[in-house]
């Protein structure tokens, strides 16, 4: 049987276009990973890497956060572990969360505002039918663009790794994080969007109320720098499960809230 | 089997006021059905009800034998739908606009291509095949508008205000496409339209429906009939005379007739009678007349 028929198939390449022929989305695809997974961590570097030691302020209160296997490290590669291990993964996280609600907005909202929404629903595709390939498109376009810049990420950070003499940053946190975190929150985010979009007037709107899915994550990260908790491997795949579950419930009800009256209201 | 057929449709949106009210049609296979009526009357809710876009409070429709609402991808299939809020998208050009809509109807990508091209030569829109529609103008994003809706060579035809916004010289040819694809084709076209003139010059039935209800429906004769509105007999005569027990307008001596076979005995009786005419002619009664005299009664009675 076919994932996806012909006809869901030109939904989505039409989809791809729309939303790369949308200023403010292929910026936001690009502009957004540019900066948090070039920009910021090779600043951070730089700043490591050039900053004399002497000058460094609170190192010590923040190698006491970090795990003991890392006590021997020196103070630069101290601060660059800490980049790679608690500030990085909240930025990387922000691109598929960013992504995937500015996909669907630009996909369900901008067609609801554009008017072709109801144009789509005259054709022979089914309401699910479309529903299935707008979510498939955006959950693509979100996939891609979080792989392109997880590889340019870790092209960035593993220069780093060999400028400070470093061992390779990807460890059991990341690999939690880049296969299961990351397309959790992918998901989340187009789905939050869908069943934002019956709402929603505008795309602009839309991409407003993408503040509350961000807000949580970055807390989490932050939360971190207290002491009171560490994310390990295991809490986050905890976290990711919660997620994805979250996320099955949470499409159940989008599915069942795309309807023709809800959408052209 | 009727190609378009409803039965005591009702609408609601919010349980108090309706916006259909036991509406009931029944549309022949290769019919020109205008559908008429003023701005908030119901057209655009009973276009919706039978495409399936909306549900009905109640009753039932069908179109092609297919329920709207419970098959509408089937009804999607037999019908092609153009109405003023259905857009297509701005950011493609007018082909590949086209072939977008022929791809999701399952036309295979050659198909697509060849028919797209047939209809934008027959609409007058190759020349603007790869522009992008943002830069189209009204009257040819209309007309691209039910290229969209005849891609895939539909049995039956939902438009609604398909000539508003273009010159007369497309209208008319729009007019006579829709005409020939019903003459030609059997095609069945539900219109919905202000434009009364041109309904009377291609629709074979009307239906007349003001605040959500049908106040006539039929062929013109019959809503004529309904309307009581008769042919009349016409006569200008040499300035000064005058007929009695006709009423003159614009110049004209009129009186109504039963029937048009009336008007060789008439015109005999007024020229022994010692008038001089000038002229003499059937005055038949316009789609127009006819449409002012049920709404004008519909406010009379509520």
């Amino acid at each position: 049987m076919k994932l996806v028929s012909s006809a869901e198939k030109a939904v989505i390449k039409k989809d791809f276009g729309e939303v790369w022929n949308t200023k403010m989305a292929r910026t936001t695809l690009i502009l957004v990973p540019a900066v948090l997974v070039v920009a910021i961590p090779a600043l951070f570097l730089l700043m490591i890497y050039l900053v004399p030691t002497s000058q460094m302020n609170g190192v010590d209160k923040m190698m006491e956060l970090l795990p003991p296997e890392i006590k021997y490290y020196t103070q630069r590669q101290a601060m660059y572990y800490f980049l790679t291990n608690y500030l990085c993964p909240m930025l990387f996280l922000m691109i598929p969360m960013m992504n995937s609600t500015v996909s669907a907005a630009c996909s369900f909202v901008g067609e609801k505002e554009r008017s072709t929404m109801e144009t789509l629903l005259l054709t022979p595709l089914s309401v699910k039918q479309i529903f299935r390939a707008k979510v498939y498109g955006c959950l693509l376009i979100s996939f891609l663009s979080s792989m392109i810049s997880f590889v340019v990420f870790t092209i960035v950070v593993s220069a780093g790794d060999i400028l400070l003499k470093m061992p390779f940053f990807f460890n059991w946190n990341w690999l939690v994080l880049v296969v299961l975190f990351a397309p959790a929150l992918t998901i989340f985010g187009v789905i939050f969007m869908v069943l934002v979009s019956g709402r929603s007037k505008s795309y602009m709107e839309s991409i407003q109320t993408s503040g509350y899915i961000v807000l949580p994550v970055v807390l989490l990260f932050i939360g971190q720098f207290t002491g009171l908790f560490q994310l390990d491997a295991l809490l986050l795949f905890f976290i990711s499960v919660g997620v994805l579950a979250a996320d099955a419930v949470l499409l159940l009800i989008a599915s069942h809230s795309f309807t023709p009256e809800k959408l052209l209201r | 089997m009727d190609a378009i057929y409803a039965e005591h449709l009702f609408k609601t949106y919010d349980n108090v006021n309706y916006a259909l009210s036991d509406l009931s049609l029944s549309i022949p296979q290769g019919t020109v059905f205008g559908f008429l009526g003023p701005n908030g009357a119901g057209k655009t809710t009973t276009v919706k009800i039978l495409t399936g876009l909306l549900r009905q409070t109640s009753g039932e429709c069908t179109v092609y034998g297919y329920s709207p609402s419970q098959n509408p991808c089937d009804v999607h299939r037999v019908s092609g739908v153009m109405t003023e809020s259905a857009k297509m998208y701005g950011q493609l050009t007018g082909m590949e606009n086209l072939v977008f809509f022929a791809q999701t109807i399952g036309m295979e990508p050659d198909a697509c291509a060849q028919r797209a091209g047939e209809l934008l030569k027959q609409l007058d829109l190759w020349d603007a095949r790869d522009k992008k529609l943002s830069e189209y103008s009204t009257g040819m994003a209309q007309r691209l508008s039910l290229a969209r809706a005849l891609i895939h060579r539909p049995p039956v035809l939902f438009l609604d205000e398909p000539t508003s916004g273009l010159d007369p010289e497309s209208a008319q040819s729009v007019n006579e496409m829709i005409s020939s694809l019903a003459a030609v084709a059997g095609t069945t076209v539900f219109l919905c339209t202000h434009q009364l003139r041109y309904a009377q010059d291609i629709c074979s039935s009307y239906g007349i429906i003001d605040s959500g209800k049908l106040l006539a429906c039929g062929d013109f004769q019959t809503l004529c009939d309904g309307a009581g509105c008769h042919i009349k007999a016409g006569f200008r005569l040499a300035e000064g005379e005058q007929l009695e027990g006709y009423e003159q307008k614009d110049g004209w001596w009129q009186t109504e007739l039963l029937k048009e076979e009336e008007m060789p005995l008439l015109l005999q009786k007024i020229v022994e009678d010692r008038h001089n005419v000038y002229e003499a002619r059937l005055i038949r009664p316009t789609l127009e007349e006819v449409y002012f005299q049920y709404l004008e009664h519909q406010e009379a009675t509520t």
